[in-house]
């Protein structure tokens, strides 16, 4: 008896692993269109529900763990932060959001966004957990027009304008994934304003604050403190769809040895990829 | 664990709450500069209340309901949750739970296992970037996340599996004894 419940057991284990192992087969690369559409539709209005549901939750843990960080800058941010203290958490917010409405509306007068794109704005309604992968899931899909490969902008953290945060990379009817620049999995084509110096913007995985500008010309010194934008070229190998001259980040660190030993500097994302609320998707990128 | 269509029902729910809670609620969030992943404590918590088919199977659910709703390649979350969700469960077989600190200290570590696990699966899919230190920080952070919420999250749903639980002393004791005879 005892016997036969172990063999039960092992066999509905060995037909997990294998199925596991079969739907990661079929459906890498490809997806899983019609089962992720169906589970999407029934989820996503669940999701944006819980979404706005849980925002105020999620901006009162957030609230407290920058307060923590904050308490080892200086006056004049401790300052604000009791300005902030006192504000309700919800009407922080509500601030915040239009803040960021207001960013994203004002992004095709700062040039943010190319001609002959058209913007559809969407919230993130879901983000990877694991710290391997960096990715997001948005409210709008097919449905509104967004495509695979569609560039994705957001506010930027600091100063008006928007800036990069990745690219579509799967779709269904009503959601669609955002591979973010600190994915793995992204590559994007970049220059240095105004040098011009071009490269190409790789994550380093776990650490979303810190991309890697790569590739560099080893003639060429940059600075601490200029800007990378997308440059727009793509290549077979780099499969980066981005119009040019959309801001990307700034540069941090560039000691002139890592320049010349590993042509490489680090640029910190003006977009800040680990709190992303509300995002607009450039569509007609990848066709026009 | 003794599985009725309501108990069925009730592990469903669990589930859903669960990946929906991680995906829209803890994955917002920075504690610490991490963002908590508390979805393979539940699993385990599942597989220490209800042994290795539980966990298991809750672990393969879970896994496919969050590739879904990623949109990502389906069967490597489930792969990973399964695994921890199985090791929960074969612990509970084969080892009584005796002190309170076992709950979650398996936590920590099976989480600690599960993100492993996914990094092995980021590596199958093909990581070809580089990795940077944070990323044991990282799991590390989320581990002591995994250790201090473990026993309340195990208690929460062991509350809520009770009437399926064959060896909950604490129903045995509660429940009225049986006297036969009168």
């Amino acid at each position: 008896m005892y016997r036969k419940q172990v063999r039960r057991r092992r066999a509905v284990l060995a037909l997990l692993v294998i199925g596991s192992f079969a739907l990661l087969t079929v459906t890498y690369g490809r997806g899983s269109d019609g089962f992720q559409r169906g589970v999407s539709t029934v989820f996503s209005p669940v999701q944006s529900v819980a979404d706005r549901a849980l925002k105020p939750a999620r901006d009162l843990v957030n609230w407290f763990d920058e307060t923590f960080e904050a308490r080892g800058e200086n006056s004049r941010l401790r300052n604000e932060l009791d300005v902030a203290r006192e504000q309700g958490v919800g009407a922080q917010a509500a601030l915040a959001e239009n803040a960021q409405l207001r960013k994203l509306a004002g992004l095709r007068g700062s040039g943010a966004i190319p001609s002959g794109f058209d913007e559809v704005g969407a919230r993130v309604i879901a983000r990877n957990p694991s710290v391997w992968f960096a990715d997001v899931t948005i409210d709008a899909g097919s449905g509104d027009g967004v495509e695979v490969k569609d560039p994705v902008v957001a506010a930027a953290e600091d100063g008006p304008g928007g800036a990069l945060v990745g690219t579509v990379s799967a779709v269904t009817h009503r959601t669609a994934r955002v591979a973010l620049i600190a994915d793995h999995s992204s590559r994007v084509t970049a220059k240095v304003v105004p040098s011009g110096v071009q490269g190409v913007i790789r994550p380093e995985v776990g650490d979303p604050d810190d991309l890697i500008l790569d590739f560099l010309d080893s003639g060429r010194r940059i600075g601490r403190g200029t800007s990378v934008v997308t440059s727009g070229w793509r290549s077979e190998e780099i499969g980066s769809r981005y119009p040019p001259n959309i801001p990307v980040g700034e540069v941090t660190e560039a000691p002139i040895r890592e320049q010349e030993a590993s042509r490489q500097v680090h640029v910190r994302p003006y977009a800040d990829l680990r709190n992303l609320d509300l995002v607009l998707v450039l569509t007609r990128g990848s066709r026009g | 664990m003794i599985l009725t269509p309501k108990i069925l029902a009730r592990l469903a729910a669990i589930v859903i709450a669960a990946v929906l809670l991680q995906l829209d609620f803890l994955s917002g969030v920075t504690v610490l500069g991490v963002s908590p992943n508390l979805l393979p404590v539940a699993i385990v918590a599942l597989g220490l209340l209800g042994g290795t088919m539980t966990g298991a199977v809750a672990g393969f659910s879970a896994g496919i309901l969050l590739d879904s709703l990623l949109i990502g390649p389906l069967g490597g979350a489930s792969l990973v949750l399964l695994g921890v969700g199985y090791l929960g469960g074969l612990f509970r077989e084969r080892f009584e739970i005796h002190s309170s600190l076992v709950v979650p200290l398996l936590c920590a570590a099976l989480s600690l296992v599960a993100e492993l696990g996914f990094g092995a699966v980021a590596l199958v899919l093909g990581l070809d970037t580089a990795v940077s230190t944070l990323v044991v920080r990282d799991m590390l952070v989320n581990s002591a996340f995994a250790f201090l919420l473990g026993w309340p999250i195990y208690v929460g749903l062991k509350r809520a599996l009770r009437p399926a639980l064959v060896d909950d002393l604490e129903a045995r004791r509660s429940r009225r004894p049986t006297v036969l005879g009168t």
